[in-house]
């Protein structure tokens, strides 16, 4: 007798209390046999089709264990969970008659997909459930199978499966709310599709579909929502091609944040979209902005260059922007003479500024035209006067330059002068000028020309002590030591009061 | 290697390793050798996640630059294109692949990563020029937030600014709201987050659409960051236009640093035995990484400049007493611990020579006279000293054509300064600029204009006033040497943006209500549920951590003040910082200024 019949006999005596019980058992014992006979039980209830029989071949098992040790129970536990698996599907009303070997050979996960097939999808979601299958494998695969199967229900509302639906999965992790939405579309069933995706939490997965479905308005909508500029420039120029421009136009009117991407896209792959863009909004300024690029950047001949600025002012005007306007006319202005000066003096001038034109022709002398420049572009005085002495002194053209400081009173005062001489290394004009500041920047000047007793002078008769230690601080032990010491002894005098 | 990243309080070397493993899952699923053909401008970002070592490890054996035409010859079996999402570039790899065809080189296969984020419209455009179907790999490698040093992370995205204040283009927001969702992940959920401005709320809003796509992700990381503040570039438009007057700030402002690199004129770090051989002066600039993975470094970076000498002269004196030390060492085991140290002082003594030379680069110019007016008009005008009216000294230095951004600066700054310029003022300014740098600049000062930066005096009321006495943003008594308050970063002006931080620690927003009106777009606060168990019991005495992200950019000296809040003893919070882009006055207005060229004749 094979040591698991006897166990088995044993268990009934047990149940008996009957000693032959233990009889039985030491038999199995003194072999040595007793976790072998338990090991046979368990593989001998796999085998047997009556629940009656599995359950008396286990509890031998069960009561043969406790006898033993070590007896590890995974292989118990395991056949008590694939026999209740096996059961429930040989039940008449499920009719699959596997046997155990088959059913191991086969792998749950097929089973799992029988019986989705059968659309038995109740008993499969328990078998996943009471086998603690993770989710994502398990249930949720099949939630939606079942879903992907309901939504094929033609006598049901739209309303009705689509709330069914939901009730049923909710927030369950790993469903794709948008592959069974796509499902529905393939059965013909768009507005079903479109209120199962409102389930969907993951944008990227309901923008395609919605593209798919003709559905490009609601795709916009999601797309925006989500915050991915991608897929709104995937929505916007699918529109593009979709509608017809006046369409696609007031959709995007619509649509604020897809009209400001889809201008970049413009700005940089169609400019003249751009520009009817901003002409269907009436944004003026913006129109004159593209004119002003446009002077720029595809322009090459100055009619070309002046007719689009000329644009611009129009533009600008209508912007109520006059002062862009104003200074639009007058790059015009310059524009043109520029091109007059290039033609005039046989040197380039035009896309200067009007600084940088002006200094130019100072330092080739052309002191009348750059004098008619300044007046007719109405320049400040005082930055006149700065750049004509700094392209004087380029030029080195001190005596020019004295003539003019001398033309009325230097709007800048004289400090500059001395600055922009010393600058040029000329110490002799620079003195010149340095006697004429005013009497503030007098120390300033003479430490600037290195004349330093007469700025330790000034600083002292200012009775100023931050200019005396600046005085100080520019002496040298070896070559200025009685300026020092004259400095030093007027601090103190100025202590002692 | 990148043992500063894990010196703060929140480890981000672990972000970094990240960023390399994704990159390394990458490499390996194309097989055998490689060329790289990168995107110019993501070197610099892929240098502080991966140094080249790691891309030969995975058979990467060539790199070349992104540019138009055939690609150069490469015996390698995979190219790899390492690109940002944007259409002019997939013309050029279209170019590329297109023109590699018609020769009879072998076979080679091609793959696409897109950085950060995969695109359907470049797809497409690669469709649309035939060539999709020729990438065996297309995929994303999510480089959002960079680790820049162990409280810093930038997006290092140039134009994020642009984009979103003067374009209405919020690409790079929906990327800092995955780069925050990326960095919650590692670092677990947020409890609380604030926000002050329209793109805060924008990203606050994408961060919650994001959580509830990613369901059953329940994360169950213990949350390390304990409040997140979200502030809107525009929120605070003064800061970046003032000069920075830390020692990193003016590192900065001066000399620009980029990707944590330095490039410095060569002539003050000559070897000093050497010199006067009469040898060639380098001329290749001088680069150096500055983090604070340098000791020195850390310790002065954040100090106002002029207290840096002194730290400088007292480590001197320092070092020099280490190495006279060698004298007294008479034992073999005293010499022995000598020579041991030795590797470490001589690192001490060279940073210390670096930074000696940088802090006397840096003293020449701060020095100058035009540094000191030009700080004392920007002075002037932040703390509300004839904001009203044309300023001489700007005026005189657009007469002298001094470097136009320098102009902008401190027009805008005044302009900031008065809540917009008169019309008189305005136009007398606009037309100074146009006379004299020239006409084509008109785009720039109507960006300026759109993005705030500039602006006309609409209501007769000028707010600023008001917002600087409520948050206290000029100091009159700051202490440059051991400050006891933020303003010291430029020297009396305390950034409107880090005092809203820390007023939010302490006592809260409640209390400027009606400054926070008065700053444009909405304030908020959201919470993010944490499951339990995951809710932090705080042990006395530990301070909160708050990461502070800087929508549109921040500068140095306002990463020095949250460091300096960091810092202080009875603070209670610290402060990790990131930004879309690490930025200056000078090269935020350049974001700004529209380039237009005349056509050539």
């Amino acid at each position: 007798m094979a040591p698991g019949a006897l166990l088995l006999e044993a268990q009934r005596e047990y149940e008996k209390e009957s000693q032959k019980a233990d009889e039985y058992l030491r038999e199995i014992k003194d072999q040595n046999l007793l976790s072998e006979a338990v090991r046979q039980c368990i593989e001998a209830a796999g085998y047997e089709h009556e629940p009656e029989t599995q359950k008396s071949l286990l509890r031998a098992a069960s009561f043969g264990k406790c006898f033993l040790d070590k007896f590890p129970p995974e292989s118990f536990v395991r056949t008590c969970r694939d026999l209740r698996v096996l059961n429930a599907i040989w039940d008449y009303q499920i009719g699959i008659p596997l046997t155990f070997a088959q059913y191991k050979q086969l792998t749950i996960e097929v089973l799992l997909d029988r019986l989705v097939l059968r659309r038995l999808y109740p008993l499969a979601i328990r078998i996943c459930e009471y086998l603690r299958l993770s989710e994502f494998q398990g249930v949720s695969r099949i939630l939606a199978h079942w879903a992907c199967y309901k939504v094929q229900q033609k006598d049901k509302s739209d309303e009705e499966v689509a709330h069914a639906i939901n009730q049923k999965l909710g927030d369950t992790p790993g469903i794709s709310y948008s592959e069974i939405a796509a499902r529905a579309y393939d059965c013909g069933r768009t507005e079903l599709a479109i209120k199962l995706l409102e389930y969907e939490p993951r944008s990227g997965e309901q923008v395609p579909l919605l593209l798919k479905m003709k559905k490009s308005q609601l795709a916009l909508n999601k797309a925006i929502e989500s915050g991915d500029t991608d897929l709104v420039y995937t929505v916007v120029l699918h529109l593009k091609n979709e509608l017809n421009r006046g369409t696609f136009f007031m959709t995007l009117q619509k649509q604020p944040v897809a009209l400001s991407l889809y201008r970049q896209f413009c700005k940089h792959q169609e400019l003249e979209t751009l520009k009817d863009l901003y002409n269907q909004d009436d944004d003026h300024q913006e129109l004159g902005n593209f004119h002003v690029h446009s002077s720029y950047s595809s322009e090459k001949r100055i009619e070309g260059r002046v007719a689009a600025l000329q644009n611009a002012v129009d533009e600008y005007y209508k912007a109520k922007n006059e002062f862009a306007a104003k200074a639009t006319e007058d790059q015009i202005k310059l524009l043109r003479m520029q091109r007059r000066l290039q033609d005039d003096l046989d040197k380039p001038y035009v896309d200067y500024s009007l600084h940088d034109t002006v200094y130019g022709l100072i330092l080739d002398g052309n002191h009348k035209r750059a004098e008619h420049l300044y007046r007719d572009f109405r320049v400040p005085d005082k930055r006149f006067w700065w750049l004509k002495i700094g392209a004087l002194a380029e030029r080195e053209d001190w005596e020019e330059m004295e003539k003019f400081s001398k033309s009325k009173k230097s709007p800048i005062g004289y400090l500059p002068f001395v600055e922009i001489c010393m600058k040029h290394h000329n110490r002799h004009e620079a003195r010149k000028y340095a006697a004429r500041v005013t009497p503030e920047q007098r120390v300033k000047a003479h430490i600037l020309v290195g004349e330093l007793d007469q700025a330790a002078d000034a600083a002292i008769e200012h009775k100023n002590e931050t200019e005396m230690n600046l005085v100080l601080s520019k002496c040298t032990a070896a070559t200025d030591s009685s300026v020092a010491e004259k400095i030093n002894r007027a601090k103190a005098q100025s202590l002692k009061k | 290697m990148a043992a500063h990243l894990s010196s703060g309080r929140v480890n981000l070397t672990a972000l970094r390793e990240a960023g390399r493993r994704e990159l390394r899952e990458f490499l390996d699923k194309c097989a055998g050798s490689k060329a790289i053909v990168w995107d110019e401008y993501l070197t610099g970002p892929f240098g502080l996640i991966a140094q080249y070592s790691l891309l030969k490890e995975h058979e990467v054996e060539k790199m070349f630059t992104l540019k138009a035409g055939r690609l150069p010859p490469a015996d390698v079996k995979n190219i790899i294109f390492f690109v940002r999402p944007r259409l002019e570039l997939m013309d050029i790899i279209a170019e590329n692949v297109l023109s590699e065809d018609r020769v009879r080189s072998p076979l080679r296969d091609f793959h696409i990563l897109f950085v950060p984020r995969r695109s359907l419209l470049c797809e497409q455009r690669l469709k649309d020029q035939g060539v999709l179907g020729s990438f065996i790999h297309r995929e994303q490698y999510s480089l959002d937030l960079i680790p820049f040093d162990g409280d810093l992370l930038s997006m290092e995205s140039e134009s994020a600014f642009k984009e979103c204040y003067l374009e209405n283009d919020q690409t790079s927001l929906y990327h800092a709201a995955k780069g925050l969702m990326t960095l919650q992940a590692l670092y677990g959920t947020i409890p609380q987050i604030f926000g002050k401005g329209d793109c805060a709320r924008h990203v606050a809003n994408m961060m919650i659409r994001m959580k509830r796509e990613f369901p059953g992700g329940q994360n169950s990381i213990f949350p390390v960051f304990d409040t997140l503040l979200l502030l809107d570039r525009n929120v605070d438009l003064l800061s970046p236009l003032a000069t920075q007057l830390t020692y990193e700030g003016l590192i900065d402002e001066i000399y620009g640093i980029q990707n944590t690199y330095v490039k410095l004129p060569p002539e003050k770090f000559l070897p000093k035995k050497q010199g006067e051989g009469g040898k060639d002066l380098p001329t290749e600039p001088k680069k150096l990484q500055l983090n604070s993975a340098e000791e020195l470094y850390a310790e002065i970076r954040d100090k106002n400049f002029n207290a840096v000498g002194s730290v400088l002269s007292k480590k001197a004196k320092i070092i020099s007493a280490a190495f006279e030390e060698r004298h007294h060492a008479k034992t073999v085991g005293e010499i022995k611990q000598f020579v041991s140290q030795l590797p470490h002082m001589q690192a001490a003594r060279s940073s210390l020579a670096n930074h000696t030379s940088i802090a006397e680069l840096i003293k020449d110019i701060t020095t100058s006279e035009d540094f000191f007016d030009n700080l004392t008009v920007e002075q002037e005008f932040m703390s509300g000293i004839d904001t009203d009216k044309v300023n001489n000294y700007t005026e005189d230095c657009i007469a002298q054509k001094h470097p136009l951004i320098k102009i902008l600066r401190l027009v805008c700054l005044q302009s900031v300064c008065n809540s917009g310029l008169k019309q008189k003022v305005l136009d007398h300014y606009k037309r100074e600029i146009l006379q004299t740098y020239g006409y084509e600049h008109i785009l720039t000062l109507n960006n300026l204009e759109k993005a705030g930066l500039l602006k006309l005096q609409t209501s007769s009321r000028n707010n600023y006033p008001t917002i600087r006495k409520t948050m206290r943003l000029w100091m009159d008594d700051v202490n440059e040497q051991n400050p006891n308050d933020i303003s010291y970063v430029y020297s009396g002006y305390a950034p409107l943006s880090v005092r809203l931080a820390q007023l939010l620690a302490r006592p809260g927003w409640r209390s400027i209500e009606e400054v926070l009106k008065i700053l444009p777009g909405p304030h908020f606060e959201e919470r993010q549920q944490l499951p339990t168990g995951l809710q932090k019991k705080r042990q006395q005495g530990e301070n909160r951590i708050t990461l502070v992200f800087f929508l549109g950019g921040v500068t140095y000296a306002e990463i020095a003040a949250l460091r300096f809040l960091s810092q202080m003893e009875d603070g209670g919070t610290e402060y990790v910082i990131a930004t879309t882009k690490l930025i200056n006055g000078t090269n935020w207005i350049k974001s700004l200024m529209e380039k237009l060229e005349p056509p050539p004749f």
